[in-house]
């Protein structure tokens, strides 16, 4: 029975036991009726306190829709909601709004005012508070100072770029320094060195102050500042794979000869959707003649290949490096041989429906995995 | 608790675009306008029927009890007058004539219009308009008469005092009648010109007023002065005991009041201009809607941004009356000075007395905060909409 099995590779760090966002079981829908579509089905994602998450999809597979709904923008529907310890769920609009402030918003049009100087629309923000006057004056030149602002503080919009408005607006979206950061391609209007830049504060309040950022993005640029990246397709968390995870997976997966015929993007397909799997010694991963589901590789420790019959027999010892149960998935049939963990193991896993996406998409990799099965029969 | 600090957003807003700004102030500056003529051609109408009233030199005044207005007419017994000089407290009674329809002017090469005529006797100290006490030995010259300078111009009123004075071929009521001075009076809604005459003169004009009587027998107005140290109420409480019903007894005050009345109440002229101001109120709400309206939709997304951010419905309803408030101020005092210049204008014109006073203006101004409330009150339901999920 393997345990410790999470959908999440790793738990997520948290403070006083809260997330920052914590969704459980999460639908929505839009319109009446004959005209109702669900666009949000059944979601889970716990985002800790100063993790900088991106969410990545196709347009209409609802992420924006999630956004809308952390960020109290839209009512929840159906499902648990919590944001900074708060239930969104059948929440009065006085709490909606309490938790609504503790958010900076950065959307992808800028939306200053244009009678309003860069200072007095990042000030906006801020008098929602009990900052003083000088309090409110020192952060706001920070702020633009260091988004590189500093010498039209007092500037119109109508005198600044598009890439400075926008980084105006990313400002005002931190101002009030906010607990959790909601942006919407807040990079996608801005050069290299500004995205750095924006990039680089936010990696700031996240460190700092505990600040979550949950970004929505396609800017290949700055992908590298997330610590985790969610992926969502036709309304659903497709996959949710902590960043570092993923990387280390993918360095081990070259080194796996089976594996480093695979192009670089299946590669990292393939490390996205594994899933790390700890077994204690002695326990069984699989039991020969059960259906096969997942396809194992070891990263840490040995496991015995026994075959069941009048005399149990160990076939086989592996170890690190080593991959097994592609037997099952590759043919169809039961599982031919029961494995055992020797000592404490750490596996990667990936599921069936994933294992026959990336077979289909390199017949090099079924070639070798054909090849190595037939070297053990 | 400390007042947080807060932008200026309505005003700034506002005064951003100077161009849309300037629009604005015409359009509901049109509307200011529009209020202050109606209710200046109310008050043309009150203050210059009362004119000649206010300018009788009276503590008390008598007249017909059916004249429920000057217009209307009608007349008592110059008895009354005697049995009123006898009452305890009544220093004078001296009767005033007036003819509003049948005199008729014709100045020399001209036609003939209705003017109307003021006659008194000379020695009687009844009117205080300006230039007439001075001129009282004139008037007792007979077929004389003095002109009224704000009469219309197609009464052909000299303007100095030299070509008045030269003037020959001039006829009222098919007699022929020479203009001995001026004096300033003006004009209402019933009569466009002035002649005042003495009562002899007034005599020989129109003999036939009193149907084979005395014409000077039957009175429009009685002026009774009240002497020295007695009380004008109840002076008047006591002539109202002695005089029998057919006459009523009123003070200066109450006399003009009882003719503002009717022209408030029961005449249609009243109502007209009151409606004319509804009107007007309600264009002004009109365009300062559709004013405000536009500028809220132009920022949709900039006030789905507050909102998003954690502004309150409550921000929005103030910043809206606010932006409504601003702009009655600013458009009041263009509407004013526009107002102010066409006041002159009519005045000169018509000779009807169109007076801008503090009260009235004032009147004007809190419509005009109140027509730019309304229309702030209407148009606020657009940014509450400001649905800031949208913003994704």
């Amino acid at each position: 029975m393997p345990s410790n099995a999470t959908p999440t590779a790793t738990a997520p760090p948290s403070d006083n036991g809260h997330y920052a966002i914590s969704i459980d079981g999460l639908q929505h829908s839009f319109g009446e009726g004959a005209l109702r579509k669900q666009v949000l089905f059944d979601n889970r994602l716990d985002v800790g306190r100063g993790e900088i998450v991106i969410v990545t999809g196709p347009s209409g597979s609802g992420k924006t829709t999630l956004l809308t709904l952390i960020g109290t923008l839209r009512t929840v529907q159906e499902g648990s909601l919590e944001v900074l310890g708060q239930e969104l769920h059948g929440a009065s609009p006085k709490k909606l709004v309490d938790v609504r402030r503790q958010i900076g918003f950065i959307f992808q049009a800028h939306n200053l005012f244009e009678s309003l100087s860069a200072f007095q629309n990042v000030r906006m923000a801020m008098e929602l508070f009990d900052f003083t006057r000088g309090q409110m004056k020192d952060r706001i030149v920070q702020l633009l100072t260091r988004l590189g602002l500093g010498h039209r503080v007092h500037y119109k919009p109508g005198a600044l770029s598009g890439g400075q408005k926008q980084r105006v607006a990313i400002a005002r979206g931190l101002a009030h320094h906010p607990k959790l950061i909601l942006a919407d391609e807040p990079t996608a209007a801005l050069d290299e060195k500004s995205g750095r830049d924006v990039v680089g504060m936010f990696q700031e309040v996240a460190e700092r102050e505990k600040c979550t950022i949950l970004m929505v993005t396609h800017d290949n640029r700055i992908l590298d500042v997330a610590d985790r990246i969610v992926n969502m397709v036709d309304g659903r968390i497709k996959s949710n794979v902590v960043v570092e995870e993923s990387s280390l997976i993918c360095e081990f997966l070259k080194q796996c000869p089976v594996f480093v015929q695979l192009t670089p993007r299946t590669l990292t397909h393939v490390a996205d959707q594994m899933v790390l799997e700890k077994h204690s010694a002695g326990t069984m991963v699989i039991r020969q003649g059960d259906p096969g589901e997942k396809f194992y590789l070891i990263r840490d420790g040995m496991v015995d290949v026994v075959v069941d019959g009048t005399a149990p027999r160990t076939v086989a010892t592996l170890g690190k490096g080593d991959f097994f149960g592609e037997a099952a998935l590759l043919t169809g049939e039961p599982r031919n041989a029961t494995v055992m963990a020797k000592e404490d193991v750490q596996l990667y896993a990936l599921g069936n429906e994933e294992f026959q996406a990336v077979i289909a998409e390199s017949a090099s990799f079924e070639e070798e995995l054909r090849k190595a099965l037939f070297e053990r029969q | 608790m400390t007042r947080r600090v807060q932008t200026p957003l309505a005003w700034r807003n506002l005064t951003h675009e100077w161009r849309r700004l300037l629009i604005a102030l015409c359009g509901i500056g049109f509307a200011v306008v529009l209020m202050f003529m109606e209710t200046g051609f109310e008050n043309a109408l009150f203050d210059s029927t009362i004119k000649v009233f206010e300018d009788l030199n009276a503590d008390i005044v008598i007249s017909s009890k059916a004249q429920y207005a000057l217009l209307a007419g009608e007349t008592f017994s110059r008895r009354r007058l005697y049995q009123a000089r006898g009452c305890s407290g009544v220093e004078g009674a001296y009767p005033v004539y007036f003819e509003l329809y049948r005199g008729v002017w014709k100045p020399p090469n001209s036609k003939g219009n209705p003017i109307r005529v003021l006659a008194f006797d000379p020695r009687d100290p009844v009117f205080e308009i300006r230039g007439v006490a001075e001129q009282h030995d004139a008037l007792k010259r007979p077929r004389t008469a003095l002109i009224d300078t704000k009469s219309k111009s197609k009464h052909n009123v000299p303007e100095t005092l030299d070509e008045l004075l030269v003037l020959h071929g001039t006829e009222l009521s098919a007699q022929s009648i020479r203009l001995v001075g001026m004096f300033e009076l003006g004009t209402d809604f019933i009569s466009d010109g002035n002649l005042i005459m003495s009562s002899s003169n007034f005599a020989r004009f129109f003999p036939n007023r009193a149907m084979g009587a005395d014409p000077l027998s039957i009175v429009d107005v009685g002026v009774i002065h009240v002497a020295d140290g007695a009380e004008v109420n109840a002076v008047r409480q006591r002539l109202r005991r002695i005089l029998p019903g057919d006459v009523e007894v009123y003070t200066k005050r109450e006399f003009i009041d009882h003719e503002i009345e009717f022209w408030a109440e029961s005449s249609p002229i009243g109502f007209v201009f009151a409606l004319g101001t509804m009107i007007g109120f309600l264009v002004g709400v009109i365009i300062c809607y559709q004013i405000i309206y536009s500028e809220l939709a132009d920022h949709m997304a900039e006030f789905a941004t507050l909102k998003a951010m954690g502004y309150r419905n409550r921000y929005f309803i103030v910043f809206v009356l606010r932006e409504s408030f601003y702009l009655s101020v600013l458009s009041f005092v263009p509407g004013l000075l526009v107002s102010l210049a066409l006041y002159e204008g009519l005045a000169r014109n018509t000779g009807l007395l169109m007076i801008l006073n503090f009260e009235r203006a004032l009147l004007v101004f809190l419509l005009t905060i109140a027509m730019c409330i309304v229309s702030g009150c209407l148009a606020m339901n657009k940014v509450l909409a400001a649905d800031p999920a949208d913003l994704f």
